[in-house]
C-alpha cells in the first residue's frame, strides 16, 4: 500500500502551493509501523467528512491522502474543520514517518 | 431658520453625546455643533476617547482554551477568562493579550465594538493538534497551532497573526468578501493590512518606520527569510531551497490565474493579496504619518461598503471615492497613485464631491456615533486646514 499526503491553503498557503508531496510506501516500512498505518487508514475511511458549511473557512488548511493498494486508488480529502479526529492521527503519524525515515 | 444654537462648551463630551440620541431634532443639532466647536478647542484626541470610553467597556470578551493538542475543539479546556487569572503558559497569555490589543484598536480607532459591533466574545483556541503549522477563523473562533518546532514555531506568537484572524471575523460581519479569487485575495489583503495596523499602532510606528511583515515570529530561527508576507514589498519574504521565492505579485502584471479548489488556495487568495496590501502600503507611506489614521480609516470605511464580490477595481475606486469624502485631495491623490503603483488605474471622475457637514441621525448606537464622529474629524480636519489653523 502507498500513501500521498497533498496539503494546501492556510496562513502560509504561499508556502505549501507546488511542494512536493509526501509518500509513503508501507512495503519499505517496519512491519509494525506499517500495520498501524493500514489500522489508521481503514479508520480515516470509516469516518465521513463532517458536513461542509456553504462558505469557506478562512484560513483553514485542507487535506488530500490518496490510498493505492495496488488494484485502485481513493482519495480522502478533509479540512481543518471536516477532518475526523482518526484522519487528524493518520496526517500526524505520517509526518512523524516521514520526517524520521 | 432660526438662529443656530451652540451649546455651553463646558458641556462634557459624553453628555453631548447623550444629546445627539435626543428625539428632538434642535437639541441633537446644537450637541453636534458643540462637539464639533470642543473638537476644535480642546483637541480632536481627547473628545474621541471620552465618547468611545462609553462604548461597552465589558463586551468583546475574551476566554481561551487549551486543546492539549487535540484537534476537538470541544474536549479543549478553559485556560484564561476576561476576569481570570494570567495562565502559567505563555501561548495562553498572547492570545488573550493579542485579543485584548485588537479589540482596543477597532475600538478607539474604528470605533468597532468587537468582531460583530455589538461586543461579541472573543473566543481562542491554542495547541490545536501536534506539530500543526497554521491559524485559522472558523466563523466563531480562532484557532492556533505550535508549529512544527523545525520551521515554524507558535502561531500566537506575531501579534499581526492575531490581529489577521479577528479581522477575517469583522470582515465576515461588515463586506463578507467572498474567500475566492479577487473578492478572497482582497478579504485576505484586509486581514493583513490589520494585522499591521494592530502592531503598527501598539508600537507607536509611522507607516515609514514599520517593517510591514507579517508572521514574522511564527518561525523558528532555522528558517531561512524574514516572514510569511511583505506588504512593503511583496516578493521578498524568503528565498530558500526549501520553499523556493515567495510567490506574491506586488503588480497586476504578476496576478496568478491559479484554480479555484482548495489545492490551488481558492484562486491563490493569499498570493494576489500582495497587489492590494501592496496598493495599502503605497497609500500610506504616500499620505505620510501614522497608517492607521487616514489610510487605515479609508481602507476600513471602503470594508464597510463592500459587498461579498467585490474586486480589486471595485475596491480600489470605493477608497479613491472615501479618500475625498472623509479627507481630501492630497490623501485621495496619494491613494490613487498608490493603486496606480500596483496597475490599478481609477478614473479621476470616481472622485466624488466632498459632502456638507452634516448632522447624524439622533437614534444610533454608541458605535455608530463613534463612526460618525470618524466622517466629522475628517470634516473638522478639512475645516482646520481651510481655516489656516494650528494643528
Ligand atoms: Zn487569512
Amino acid at each position: 500500500m502507498k500513501l500521498t499526503l497533498v496539503e494546501s491553503g492556510g496562513l502560509a498557503a504561499g508556502l505549501r502551493l507546488g511542494r512536493p508531496p509526501l509518500v509513503l510506501d508501507l512495503s519499505t516500512l517496519p512491519e509494525a509501523d506499517a500495520r498501524e498505518l493500514a489500522d489508521l487508514v481503514s479508520v480515516a475511511r470509516q469516518a465521513p467528512a463532517a458536513a461542509e458549511s456553504s462558505r469557506r473557512v478562512p484560513d483553514e488548511m485542507s487535506y488530500t491522502i490518496t490510498v493505492d493498494d495496488g488494484e485502485a486508488q481513493e482519495a480522502l480529502h478533509r479540512s481543518d474543520t471536516t477532518m475526523s479526529q482518526g484522519f487528524a492521527e493518520l496526517v500526524d503519524r505520517l509526518h512523524r514517518l516521514a520526517s524520521s525515515g | 431658520m432660526t438662529e443656530k444654537r451652540v451649546l455651553n462648551c463646558i458641556v462634557p463630551p459624553h453628555i453631548l453625546a447623550k444629546l445627539l440620541e435626543s428625539s428632538d431634532a434642535e437639541i441633537r443639532e446644537a450637541a453636534m455643533r458643540t462637539l464639533l466647536t470642543t473638537m476644535r478647542l480642546q483637541g480632536e484626541r481627547e473628545v474621541r476617547a471620552t465618547l468611545l470610553g462609553r462604548a461597552a467597556p465589558a463586551e468583546g470578551r475574551r476566554t481561551v482554551y487549551d486543546c492539549r493538542h487535540s484537534t476537538f475543539l470541544p474536549s479543549a479546556v478553559l485556560a484564561r477568562s476576561e476576569d481570570g487569572a494570567s495562565s502559567g503558559d505563555d501561548s495562553v497569555n498572547r492570545a488573550f493579550d493579542g485579543f485584548g490589543a485588537t479589540r482596543q484598536f477597532y475600538l478607539e480607532i474604528m470605533g468597532r465594538n468587537s468582531i460583530d459591533d455589538r461586543g461579541m466574545r472573543l473566543d481562542g483556541y491554542v495547541h490545536r493538534g501536534v506539530d500543526y503549522n497554521n491559524a485559522f477563523w472558523d466563523g466563531q473562533e480562532m484557532v492556533f497551532g505550535d508549529g512544527d518546532g523545525r520551521i515554524f514555531s507558535d502561531f500566537t506568537g506575531s501579534l499581526d497573526v492575531i490581529g489577521h484572524e479577528l479581522t477575517h471575523g469583522v470582515t465576515e460581519h461588515t463586506a463578507g468578501l467572498e474567500y475566492h479569487n479577487q473578492s478572497g485575495a482582497l478579504n485576505e489583503s484586509m486581514s493583513d493590512v490589520m494585522g499591521c495596523l494592530v502592531k503598527q499602532w501598539t508600537m507607536r510606528q509611522t507607516a515609514e518606520d514599520a517593517d510591514w511583515l507579517i508572521g514574522a515570529e511564527v518561525f523558528t530561527p532555522g528558517f531561512d527569510g524574514d516572514a510569511l508576507r511583505s506588504l512593503k514589498a511583496p516578493g521578498t519574504a524568503y528565498d530558500n531551497d526549501t520553499f523556493g521565492k515567495d510567490p506574491q505579485p506586488d503588480h497586476m502584471d504578476g496576478y496568478l490565474e491559479l484554480p479555484d479548489t482548495d489545492e490551488g488556495d481558492n484562486g491563490g487568495v493569499h498570493l494576489n493579496s500582495g497587489i492590494p496590501n501592496h496598493a495599502f502600503y503605497q497609500a500610506a507611506v504616500g499620505i505620510g504619518g501614522y497608517a492607521w489614521e487616514a489610510a487605515g480609516h479609508i481602507w476600513y470605511e471602503s470594508l464597510r461598503a463592500s459587498t461579498p464580490t467585490t474586486d480589486f477595481q471595485a475596491f480600489a475606486d470605493t477608497t479613491v471615492g472615501k479618500a475625498g469624502d472623509l479627507y481630501g485631495s492630497s490623501e485621495q491623490d496619494a491613494v490613487r497613485d498608490a493603486w496606480d503603483h500596483v496597475g490599478i488605474s481609477v478614473s479621476s471622475g470616481t472622485a466624488r464631491r466632498r459632502p456638507p457637514v452634516s448632522v447624524p441621525g439622533g437614534n444610533g448606537t454608541t458605535a455608530e456615533v463613534a463612526r460618525d464622529m470618524d466622517q466629522l474629524l475628517a470634516q473638522v480636519e478639512r475645516l482646520r486646514q481651510d481655516l489656516h489653523l494650528p494643528a
